[in-house]
């Protein structure tokens, strides 16, 4: 069984005086238990409003949307959060730590929505997943006494933290210098290969893409399978927009 | 329902977070919170004590409910005729059962004190006087069953009498010398608080001790009070009973009057309009507190949107939001309404105050009472609840995906 799965997904919103905006056109995808997909586009493309439906934070306008087999928008809102509280870690670009709490304090929120030994036991799980990722000494460091790297390891503990089976990152390494990204990043496929999680990451970047087992382009809300993303690995300057295009964008591997 | 308790204690220690994290901002809106729960708690208790005080002194001055006072002057006024009246009194008691009954004689009479001799005031009583009356003791004891059978005379002295001798230990046995009963020696035995403002050295005496010290033409003078406390529901039918019964036995001359004396508990609650006067300011007082309560939170909770956004993301439900939210508040105002009971407690418990609401009518101050002070959490629980609704409101119908959105 898949894990997450869109079948022909549109996504519109109402804008005042205007027709209605299409942000994502018939979006078809799969993921799969343990899988690494990689998402690529432009700016405007849709590629933020298709990790939120794979994040179950927003429901699609048409076409279907379910979860390790179960309709997403037939769920009702509050089992919908558990859902995802228990299942879905997402890493964002801005880091998006809470200001005036610790990095134990950061990494301990998820599991405060969690039930059970890990709720009971939630400081020490947190300070143990701060220790994998490098941060064990600065538990009681404020964000803002963090460089951005660290505060990117913090955020990949904080979506770690409840070992949930898919892993959003949007643009993870996008406010990172490029040597700090791709350390971020093969700290973040190492333990996401250890927990055995699905990641779906968006980036820019072909060297990060590469790092994926399987290669999306989103276009004008648009998705296909950019197969050429492997090839292009680590040469920025060509754009991965030269792929060839896949007229199945359900590409199950 | 382990994931309930789990799901509360998060909210809670969400909400404790976030009340460190904010203490400035909090810390403002509390201080507020804190004056009026501290108004409102004060007010309840400074009234209750002040009604305390009211009804002390109502009572120290016509007993307690129900209280059936009787007039009587028999148609024959010689020593026999008063006797034989005295004694359909007593008949009466015995027949209904009355075992709280006084006479009452005021006077006064000569003292000999250290520095000179004074006039004091004298009440002849009857030992359940004191119950009657609820009188206050401060030294020593009210007069026991027994000691009208005692031969050396006893008396109950009042502070300005005790402290004109010198405030002398009772344990030693002063005694004080009455020139006007023939230079009698009384022992004290006790001495009763009074009111701040009445200075008068006054004593209380047993009318058998009384009786056997005056001077028979002395004694030819007017009648004592009779007093009686009887259950309040039998008062009206007594007290028709009594007046019929002793009219026969005061003669046709005579004049018998039976009325009913504990003023304290037939008026209507003296305090009545000074706590409604005190509780409409306090309101005021807490209607401001919260709603800068309100604002506060409301302005928090906007600058908190993206923050609600991460934790939606991060698998915290809505009602898990609103419930975190509102508790900022009642963690935050419960947190001031002790503060504010503590305030009102020191408040009112200082010297000053206490003297002004008790009209100096009781010496010593009250305990702050109970019910004022969970009034005072009370109100500070469901201020906070309320105040925390609007917010946590807001709250919940932030949009989580523009929430995050960069
Ligand atoms: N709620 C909304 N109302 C109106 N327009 C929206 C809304 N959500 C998204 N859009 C628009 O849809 C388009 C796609 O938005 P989205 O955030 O998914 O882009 P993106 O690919 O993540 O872009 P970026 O790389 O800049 O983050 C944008 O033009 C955006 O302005
Ligand atoms: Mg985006």
């Amino acid at each position: 069984m898949s894990l997450i799965e869109l079948t022909a997904v549109t996504r519109t919103v109402l804008i005042p005086d205007a027709d209605p905006l299409t942000i994502l056109d018939g979006v078809s995808l799969r993921v799969e238990p343990g899988e690494r997909v990689s998402i690529v586009g432009r700016s405007g493309s849709g590629k933020s409003t298709l990790l939120n439906l794979l994040g179950m934070l927003d429901l699609p306008t048409t076409g279907e949307l379910s979860f390790e087999g179960e309709s997403v928008p037939a769920m009702k809102p509050g089992r919908r959060d558990r859902v995802r509280g228990s299942n879905v870690g997402f890493i964002f670009q801005q880091f998006n730590l809470l200001d005036g709490r610790t990095a134990l304090e950061n990494v301990t929120m998820p599991l405060l929505y969690a039930r059970g030994p890990r709720f009971w036991g939630r400081e020490r799980i947190a300070a143990d997943i701060l220790d994998r990722v490098g941060l064990g000494h600065r538990l009681s460091a404020l964000p803002g006494s963090l460089s951005g790297g660290e505060q990117q390891r913090v955020a990949i503990a904080r979506a770690l933290v409840r070992q949930p089976k898919l892993i959003l990152a949007d643009e993870p390494t996008g406010a990172l210098d490029v040597e700090t990204g791709q350390s971020v990043m093969t700290l973040l496929d190492e333990i996401v290969r250890e927990e055995n999680a699905a990641l779906v990451t968006i980036t820019h970047d072909p060297a990060i893409a590469a790092r994926s087992d399987r290669h999306f382009r989103l276009d004008r809300g648009v998705l296909t399978v950019a197969e050429g993303a492997a090839r292009n690995a680590g040469r920025a300057d060509e754009p991965v927009t030269d792929g060839p295009v896949a007229d199945d964008a359900v590409a199950v591997l | 329902m382990g994931g309930f308790l789990a799901g509360v204690v998060g909210a809670c220690a969400e909400a404790w977070q976030e009340v460190r994290i904010h203490k400035g901002r909090v810390l403002l809106s509390l201080i507020g919170v804190a004056v009026a729960v501290c108004a409102l708690s004060g007010a309840v208790a400074m009234s209750a004590i002040a009604q305390q005080a009211t009804i002390e002194q109502a009572d120290s001055a016509g007993g307690r409910a129900a209280t059936l006072t009787m007039s009587m002057q028999p148609s024959d006024s010689t020593a026999t005729g008063r006797q034989q009246a005295t004694q359909a009194w007593f008949d009466v008691l015995d027949r209904y059962e009355i075992s709280y009954a006084s006479r009452v004689f005021w006077g006064s009479s000569r003292v000999q004190f250290p520095d000179s001799v004074q006039e004091a005031g004298m009440t002849v009583v009857d030992q359940p006087y004191g119950e009657m009356h609820r009188t206050r003791m401060v030294e020593g004891s009210w007069f026991q069953p027994g000691d009208s059978a005692r031969l050396a005379p006893v008396v109950v002295i009042n502070t300005p009498f005790w402290e004109s001798l010198g405030s002398p230990d009772l344990a030693t046995h002063p005694t004080v010398t009455i020139d006007g009963l023939g230079g009698a020696k009384a022992v004290i035995i006790g001495v009763y608080g009074t009111s701040s403002w009445d200075t008068w050295p006054s004593m209380f005496m047993l009318t058998g001790h009384f009786e056997s010290l005056l001077d028979p033409v002395q004694a030819a003078g007017s009648m004592p009070q009779y007093e009686m406390w009887v259950p309040p529901d039998l008062a009206r039918e007594l007290q028709t009973r009594i007046q019929a019964e002793l009219s026969g036995a005061v003669g046709a001359q005579g004049f018998v009057s039976v009325d009913r004396s504990d003023w304290g508990a037939q008026m209507d609650d003296p305090t009545t309009i000074l706590r409604v006067i005190t509780m409409v300011i306090g309101g005021i007082i807490l209607l401001l507190g919260a709603l800068s309560l309100v604002n506060i939170a409301l302005v928090t909770v906007r600058q908190r949107i993206r923050e609600i956004g991460i934790r939606r993301s991060f698998g915290a439900t809505s009602g898990r939001v609103f419930f975190a939210v509102m508790m900022e508040s009642v963690v935050a105002t419960v947190v001031a309404g002790i503060v504010g009971v503590i305030l009102a407690v020191l408040l009112v418990q200082s010297p000053m105050v206490s003297e002004l609401v008790s009209f100096g009518g009781i010496s010593d101050v009250p305990p702050f009472p109970a019910s004022a002070a969970v009034f005072g959490l009370v109100v500070a629980t469901v201020v906070g609840a309320l105040a925390g609704l609007i917010p946590a409101i807001i709250a919940v119908r932030v949009k989580v995906i523009d929430a995050i959105r960069y």
